[in-house]
């Protein structure tokens, strides 16, 4: 018998003997049977015509050009409008000046687009334009910064006490209310005052305090001391260490019968509040009292 | 140049080829609302394409779609298929206990159907029912005509043994 000789049989592609053979075998009679009644069986109805109908109302008369297409005409027109909203504000936002902020207690660092870096020391604020940056490195500064300037055209911290201008290099400003220091770590900073121009080599401090120029002496280490948690004074009037306080802890600093034109020198710790009133306390002979976020300084000799 | 994007040629493909799809996917799977869903996909395709597929070509293009359908996702169900004959009413010639034992036939037929393989079963009811000849049927599941005599050759062998009980 041939290979598949079974299907060869049912459609009749068996020769005279090979037929003869498998008419004479036992199961012959089987599958004569299945033969027979296989032909009689059938499938589910199918109406050809309805589903044709079926087929041509939802599909091909009217469909697919008014149901399904409108839609997206729709969607294409909102999402048209969308597009140019968006397009609109991503260019009157990219000529906006990017702002950072920080509040009392808080430290923030800034990367800008040519990879110079800023370190915003608490309540002070940078702004600058992101899109102009290539063409103008400008920053406007309130409050305490320090910078690390990458090598490129001049880069200029615009204050309301005065500019600073440099090439690349790394300095720290702080422009507080009544106090302007400027102190160059590596480079050259020109210091603009008044319309007068100073040089500023590094290991050079520029300090003005309530208007007037203070000499003031060279600064130890490569960054400015509060890079490091730490806040440090040269002779610097006490209210001006009361208010880096504040600024450094979020407390309320009141003082009594204290005289705060006296010159501090010394520095505080800006993460542990206790260690760094008395680190004010005790070189300037006051004592302090804490009461919740208030912190009262007071004359050594006062009676409470 | 006649065109299935005309729609005098597209319903007569459609009659002529939609009980074979419905038929092949059915037994494919044992569902009908699939098979039902199958036509109008496949031939919804075939309009959509209406321009890239030639009339001669349209056959095995529904086939082909229908078939894609459904691969891997849906389980075979069990395939229910009717005496086509058992509709006729005037066979009042046949004894009790011969109509009985038919029945009794009957069910054995279908549970070994289900039993087979899907593609032998498919095979075997696409020449029973729809009387396709091995070389159709090759053309619509894209094997060799051999392979298809083969897949025939072993639902017999496996339909008898299962009816027999041997």
């Amino acid at each position: 018998m041939q290979e598949n000789y079974l299907a060869k049989w049912l459609s009749g592609e068996l020769s005279e003997d090979e037929l003869r053979e498998f008419k004479g075998s036992e199961e012959y009679a089987s599958y004569q049977k299945l033969k027979d009644v296989s032909s009689r069986l059938a499938a589910p109805e199918f109406d050809a015509d309805q589903a044709l109908q079926r087929l041509k109302d939802e599909y091909i008369d009217n469909a697919p050009k008014v149901i399904s297409l409108n839609p997206f005409k729709k969607f294409l027109r909102v999402a048209a409008v969308i597009a140019v909203l968006l397009a609109g504000s991503y260019f009157y936002i990219n000529t906006l000046d990017e702002n950072v902020t920080t509040e009392f207690a808080e430290r923030s660092e800034v990367v800008l687009p040519d990879n110079s870096e800023i370190f915003l020391n608490a309540d002070s604020k940078i702004s600058y334009s992101e899109k102009n940056w290539k063409n103008k490195r400008n920053i406007d500064l309130k409050g305490e910064a320090f910078f690390k300037v990458a090598k490129g055209k001049k880069f200029t911290v615009s204050t309301d006490h005065g500019t600073v201008a440099v090439l690349g290099t790394q300095f720290n400003v702080e422009n507080r209310k009544g106090f302007f220091e400027v102190t160059c770590y590596e480079g050259l900073v020109s210091v603009t005052h008044n319309n007068k121009e100073i040089k500023l080599p590094a290991g050079k401090s520029f300090l003005m305090i309530d208007g007037k120029i203070v000499e003031t002496e060279v600064p130890n280490g490569s960054s400015p001391s509060w890079m490091n948690n730490e806040s440090s004074f040269k002779s610097i009037p006490l209210t001006y260490v009361f208010a880096e306080l504040e600024r450094q802890f979020n407390i309320q600093v009141s003082i009594e019968n204290i005289d705060t034109n006296l010159l501090f020198t010394g520095s505080f710790n800006n993460t542990d509040l206790k260690m760094a009133l008395k680190s004010i306390s005790t070189p300037s002979q006051t004592r302090f009292k804490i009461d919740g976020d208030n912190v009262l300084f007071y004359a050594g000799n006062t009676q409470q | 140049m006649s065109n299935v994007c005309e729609e005098q040629i597209f319903s007569k493909v459609f009659k002529t080829h939609s009980k074979t799809v419905f038929n092949y996917i059915f037994y494919k799977f044992g569902n009908e609302e699939k098979a039902n869903d199958a036509v109008q996909e496949a031939f919804v395709k075939l309009w959509q394409n209406c321009a890239k597929v030639s009339p001669e070509k349209a056959k095995s293009y529904v086939y082909t779609v229908a078939n894609n359908l459904y691969l891997n996702v849906i389980k075979a169900e069990k395939v229910r298929l009717k005496h086509a004959d058992s509709l006729v009413k005037d066979r009042t010639n046949e004894s009790p206990e011969f109509l009985m034992e038919e029945q009794e036939y009957k069910e054995k037929l279908d549970n070994a159907l289900n039993a087979l393989p899907e593609n032998q079963r498919t095979t075997f009811l696409l020449n029973r029912i729809d009387g396709k000849k091995y070389a159709e049927i090759a053309e619509m599941e894209e094997v060799s005509v051999k392979a298809i005599e083969k897949r025939m050759h072993l639902a017999l062998k496996s339909l008898r043994k299962h009816i027999d009980g041997i």
